[in-house]
């Protein structure tokens, strides 16, 4: 049967409660960005339309919004919940937060924790994240820049071949495959080893063959998966904005959707009763934060 | 661990390089689709469906790379495999050969729509794309379509049909595919079996 907009609008509204409360409890502010953005170059994603002999786009990816839109860097902590298109008419539902200028491995540690509280808060319990570093790469492939492109192009596909067909040494090709296949919890790079112990969760690997291929970040990159699943509920990383540092990641929304199985509203209290009394006792409860359904 | 197998031009190829890579996969019988044999699982589907079934969670599967190029499937691709070798190509009556960038407003009929699409973009040449789902040859020959974009393996069906190959889009071959989640789920598992069929290829197939 095809699902129909109210049936999977009323799931998102479920999933998109729990974030946001999830997302507050960590002082994250939700931002409402508009729909259509004049097209600049640094927007990445969205549909991109000319009107009156301007271009524009419509519902871009949010990190290069919220980019684009601030003008002095500051510290922030952001979340959104939003549409993106890429590129045609049909969009993907995403949730995500941004936390722009704090301080290296408390930020990083911080936005983890708020994925790792935002699926539990679903009920999601069986899930991993696996965190890469973009420096690790930089630095292995250090007297050997000129074949950047093809090793990234190597990890992105997980073809070993490529690296294996370039004039480098053995023992250099040596050191890149033990990276590629490097998957653990303990590493050469300090940096990710601590961000793993404070995190103090079992559900975390480091892992040097995850590579988020996104044009912004700049070293550590995390994607969030499930057993379930054949593809990624999301995922995020490290950037840099205007030379201050930055950390997020996005949900995607419509694969968290298949994941979550839906809570019980226990404590909505029904009542019902005489129009005038029932709406005045009706008041009164959601007055005092408690949720109600009122019954002809 | 399940595996998808394309029916058709890269089964047999498919089949011979798992059995030599010691996963002995027996070739089912009587139009079944899926068949299971210990630890493995043997999933057959339409060569143009195989990367679609990686990515949405079969762990492994072959297929050529033409159509993972055309599903533009985010998948990952470990190895290319020594079968399975033809190219993509733009092939015309032999009667009217033009060259490509003389084919502004041409009808092309192809299985290929993405590729074809992207092809002559980069040329800067605007065609109709015609989509069809096979025997494109007789495309020209009923004269539907100016041309066509079709796989090309030894020429003989085109020269049957009195086309002539124009131009290679791409050189194609059969390729592993991983899904990417399962590459983290049963690292060990897969990685062995990239490594073992590695090992088959460098041997000879």
């Amino acid at each position: 049967m095809k699902k129909d907009v109210f049936s999977e609008s009323e799931r998102l509204a479920d999933i998109t409660k729990y974030l946001r409360r999830t997302f507050e409890l960590w002082g994250y502010k939700e931002i409402f960005l508009p729909t259509v953005e004049e097209y600049r170059e640094s927007l990445r994603k969205g549909t991109k339309f000319a009107y009156n002999n301007s271009f524009y786009v419509i519902k871009p990816d949010l990190t290069s919004q919220i980019l684009v839109n601030l003008k002095e860097p500051r510290r922030l902590k952001l979340f959104y919940i939003s549409e993106v298109l890429n590129g045609g008419v049909k969009g993907k539902w995403q949730a995500g937060v941004e936390f722009i200028g704090g301080k290296d491995l408390w930020m990083q540690v911080e936005v983890l924790m708020t994925v790792i509280t935002s699926l539990e808060a679903l009920g999601i319990k069986e899930f991993y994240i696996d965190i890469g570093s973009l420096k690790v790469w930089e630095n292995a492939i250090k007297g050997i820049e000129e074949f950047r492109e093809e090793i990234f192009r190597a990890l992105a596909k997980r073809n070993f071949e490529i690296i294996e067909r370039l004039p480098i040494s053995e023992e250099k090709k040596e050191e890149l495959w033990r990276l590629f296949n490097f998957r653990g919890k303990k590493s050469d790079y300090e940096k990710l080893n601590l961000i793993v112990e404070a995190l103090g969760d079992d559900r975390i690997f480091i892992d040097f063959g995850t590579i988020r291929p996104l044009p912004y970040y700049s070293d550590i990159i995390f994607e969030i998966y499930s057993p379930k699943l054949g593809y990624p509920l999301g995922g995020g990383g490290e950037y840099k904005f205007n030379g201050i540092d930055a950390f997020g990641f996005a949900f995607d929304l419509n694969v968290l959707s298949k994941l979550y199985s839906g809570k019980i509203e226990k404590n909505r209290k029904t009542i019902r009763g005489e129009l005038k009394e029932v709406y005045k006792l009706a008041k009164e409860l959601v007055n005092l934060g408690i949720p109600v359904e009122v019954k002809e | 661990m399940r595996i998808v197998l394309p029916k058709g031009r890269l089964f047999q190829g498919s089949l011979e390089i798992l059995t030599k890579a010691g996963i002995g996969l027996k070739s089912p019988e009587n139009r079944e689709l899926i068949v299971k044999n210990g630890r493995y699982e043997l999933l057959l589907a339409r060569a143009f469906d195989v990367p679609v079934y990686v990515e949405h969670g079969i762990d492994v599967g072959i297929s050529g790379s033409d159509v993972v190029e055309e599903r533009e499937s985010d998948v990952f691709v470990p190895l290319e495999l020594p079968f399975g070798k033809c190219r993509l190509s733009l092939a015309m009556p032999k009667e009217s050969i033009t060259d490509v960038e003389e084919m502004e407003g041409f009808r092309i009929a192809t299985k290929y729509t993405n590729l074809t699409k992207k092809f002559f973009e980069s040329k800067g040449v605007e065609v109709e794309i015609i989509k069809l789902s096979g025997a494109i040859e007789l495309a020209p020959k009923v004269g539907i379509a100016d041309a066509i974009v079709d796989v090309v393996e030894t020429g003989n069906t085109l020269r049957a049909n009195g086309l002539v190959e124009a131009e290679k889009i791409m050189d194609v071959s059969a390729l592993l595919l991983v899904n990417r989640i399962s590459q983290k789920m049963k690292f060990e598992e897969i990685n062995d079996l990239v490594l073992r069929i590695k090992k088959v290829i460098r041997e000879g197939l």
